[in-house]
């Protein structure tokens, strides 16, 4: 049954999707700098009306907490990346490399770039996990 | 035009006369300025088929328009001639002040003719212009030479400094030339050039401004632009980490080559030499290009241990590769060493590095033995034996002799297969980008006028999705390892890195702007108004034709594009190599070239360019 996103259901998927990746068990195991958020910014068109962040207490190659946080919420987090719908949805898909887009300021980060830099693996193995969610976008 | 100060020096340096020309307006319309009026000069005013190491090969150092201007990125300049390492045109960009520096002394360019008898070297204060005595100088490394010719000529401004190393008075032939000890024209040999005319360095200090054409709308775009590029998150990487920023997002997209380009990925490796790490563990300060907001140079030390070394410039991308990934040594105060030990002799450290790794190879195949290498182990892993290696190749010592020589020229004389071991394209060492990972940049390879090279278009950025420049027609979202569709994305690449280099632009600033931007920068500096996106383009595909009608007069064919065959080797079995066949065929028939890969003379017509035929 596929999840919408984002949604409650959709992160919960997301979470058992990550913690039972070998590959970001792997590349996430040093990883102690804290939490990451990922804010969709609104889009009334597709039925978001306020940015909404997904909340991933990540910690040593484990997502310990996932939730939907409000924007104020979001911001607190040591890595923000926002992005609008449509590149959420291409990262999803993976059609997106979400350090590429970072690059190409599709998508905005706040936090400390060479701690993403070196993590570049790990990104790139949530994205992974994010793809294998089965994934009802909002648009479609 | 604005943006030129109309007076090109012209040096005899078997004579010391001088004299002064001009750049045609026609000519700056047509080619920019840098390495395009450069190689213009070359073809018009020079027998281009004269060795290069001959005194009737010339030393060109060019400004371009955007050279001094305030806007952001534009310290570059140029060193141009026939290049010692690969016998075709020659050109390698810098950037630091010199330049800048330059054109305040109300100087565009600086012809080397001839060469002298003793070692000399040029001081330009304006319109001042005196070659001295130089002897003292000869020996000297480039940090000292920096060092004294600053102290001697200390009055007033402090002068800025262009040298050579040991390496080029050597002749070396991927010799480089360096400005102020932080900043190269490493490539395709241009210091070994400057050796065999026994100039040891040019020193210029300049009381004047470059002033643009429309002022209002100049200062206005600058504060546009250094806010654009200061936000831009390749601007922030570069600042915080350098250009070494690339190699953990590099080993990933298997951009690194590693063991000689013969082994796949080892993030092992890229998480011990990569940018987070130099930062880390061994910067002291970022420095600047002139008029730059990136900042993208470091400034290192290594404390202690083995590697010590004093505060000084640091090693980018390639150098970490060349001496660190290339070689399987992990330990980056190594390079950080080797970095310093290269940029006292002059090396280029992509030529230097790759040579060194070759060697490895040869020695690891049991090409060479201990005999040939003065009972030098050459073992993956060991920067020890890289270390002596510089020396040996600086001084032309042993096996540097042979070195020296460049690696196409090394493997003629090692014989016994190790041409297999190679990784150059006539004759220039391959950049640290591996095309099997982006097949594009292969292209970029085959094809480039001065040989295997990275940074005569934007493929880096394009292809791997750092910038998209849609207002040129490139399309977006380009898989690195597929070879479709990637000649028309090259061939824009091209046009775009060709006015940038030429206008003197910084590519990695580039990088971070629009092509309108660009155009915008060249159309308030000059006041020219057919400097827009498509007008740049143009120029770019003139300044690349003209470059390649040079290297099709000193007999480069369809034979000469091409890639070596490790590169069209995958790297596992799961792994793919570029097709080039199809990149070439296609890449032909855009840019209009014939069978044997010059320039169809409808082509040239079409472009504006009928003086060529
Ligand atoms: S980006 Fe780096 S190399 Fe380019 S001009 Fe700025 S400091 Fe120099």
């Amino acid at each position: 049954m596929p999840y919408k996103f984002p949604s409650e259901d959709w992160i919960k998927e997301y979470q058992k999707a990550i913690n039972t990746s070998e590959d970001y068990k792997q590349s996430g195991a040093t990883w102690t700098a804290g939490s990451v958020c990922l804010v969709v910014t609104a889009n009334p068109s597709v039925g978001i009306e306020k940015d909404v962040g997904i909340w991933l207490g990540l910690h040593k190659g484990v997502c310990e907490e996932i939730k939907l946080v409000p924007l104020e919420e979001a911001q607190k987090a040591p890595f923000v990346i926002m992005g609008d719908y449509s590149r959420w949805k291409q990262v999803v898909l993976g059609e997106l490399d979400p350090v590429q887009g970072m690059m190409q300021g599709k998508l905005k980060l706040k936090g400390d770039l060479p701690t993403i830099v070196r993590y570049v693996r790990a990104s790139q193995d949530l994205v992974q996990c994010a793809s294998k969610v089965d994934t009802q976008f909002m648009d479609e | 035009m604005e943006g030129y100060k109309n007076k090109i020096l012209e040096v005899d340096l078997s004579n010391f006369k001088m004299d002064v020309i001009d750049i045609l307006d026609e000519d700056k319309k047509r080619f920019i300025g840098g390495s395009g009026v450069a190689a213009k000069l070359f073809l018009d005013r020079f027998n281009i088929s004269a060795d290069p190491l001959s005194p009737d090969n010339p030393l060109i150092v060019m400004n371009g328009p955007l050279t001094g201007t305030t806007l952001p990125g534009t310290s570059r300049f140029v060193a141009c001639g026939k290049s010692p390492l690969t016998g075709i045109w020659g050109e390698s960009a810098c950037g630091g002040n010199f330049g800048a520096e330059l054109k305040m002394a109300g100087w565009d360019g600086i012809i080397f003719k001839s060469a002298s008898e003793k070692p000399c070297y040029l001081l330009i204060e304006d319109s001042r212009c005196k070659l001295l005595d130089g002897s003292d100088l000869w020996g000297k490394d480039i940090y000292q030479v920096t060092d004294i010719l600053k102290a001697r000529h200390k009055d007033g401004k402090q002068m800025k400094v262009f040298a050579i190393g040991r390496a080029g008075e050597n002749r070396v032939r991927f010799a480089g030339i360096g400005n102020d000890k932080a900043h190269f024209a490493g490539r395709t040999g241009m210091g070994a050039l400057m050796g065999s005319k026994k100039l040891k360095a040019i020193v210029v200090r300049g009381s004047g401004v470059c002033e643009p054409a429309m002022i209002d709308e100049y200062n206005t775009l600058r504060r546009t632009l250094i806010a654009k590029v200061s936000d831009s998150v390749p601007a922030q990487a570069l600042r915080q980490m350098g250009t070494d920023s690339g190699m953990d997002l590099g080993m990933m997209t298997n951009d690194v080559p590693i063991k000689n380009w013969a082994y796949p990925q080892d993030f092992d490796l890229s998480s011990n030499l990569g940018g987070p790490t130099l930062t880390e563990k061994y910067l002291t300060k970022v420095h600047s290009c002139y008029a730059c907001p990136v900042a993208c140079k470091r400034v290192v030390r290594v404390a202690d241990g083995p590697y010590r070394t004093e505060e000084g410039p640091g090693p980018e991308y390639e150098t970490c590769c060349t001496f660190g990934t290339m070689i399987m040594n992990k330990d980056l105060a190594g390079v950080i060493k080797a970095n310093e030990l290269c940029n006292r002799a002059g090396i280029d450290t992509i030529s230097g590095g790759a040579a060194i790794a070759f060697a490895y190879e040869c020695y690891e195949k049991g090409t060479i033995t201990k005999q040939d290498t003065d009972g030098l182990e050459l073992r993956w892993g060991d920067i020890d034996a890289a270390l002596k290696l510089i020396e040996m190749i600086t001084e032309r010592k042993g096996i540097g002799a042979i070195l020296a020589e460049g690696t196409r020229e090394a493997a003629k004389l090692f014989g016994k297969g190790t041409d297999e071991f190679l990784v150059e394209v006539k004759g220039l060492e391959a950049p640290m980008h591996d095309p099997r990972g982006w097949h594009g940049m292969g292209l970029g390879y085959a094809v480039s006028t001065r040989g295997a090279c990275h940074l005569q278009h934007m493929t880096l950025y394009i292809e791997q999705g750092m910038s998209a420049y849609p207002e040129t027609g490139l399309k977006a979202n380009f898989k690195g390892p597929k070879s479709e569709e990637k000649a028309e994305m090259y061939l824009i690449s091209e046009d775009l890195g060709g006015p940038c280099n030429s206008a003197c632009l910084c590519l990695f600033v580039l990088g971070c702007l629009s092509a309108t931007d660009f155009s915008e920068m060249l159309r308030v500096t000059t006041g020219h108004k057919d400097f827009d996106v498509q007008g740049l383009l143009k120029s770019g595909q003139r300044i690349n034709l003209l470059k390649r009608t040079i290297n099709s007069i000193l007999g480069m064919k369809r034979e000469d594009d091409r890639l070596p065959k490790r590169i069209l080797t995958p790297l596992s079995p799961k792994g793919n190599a570029p097709d080039i066949d199809l990149m070439l065929k296609e890449y032909y028939a855009l840019r209009g070239l014939d069978e044997t890969g010059r320039p169809k003379r409808e082509t040239l017509e079409a472009a504006g360019l009928k003086d060529l035929i």
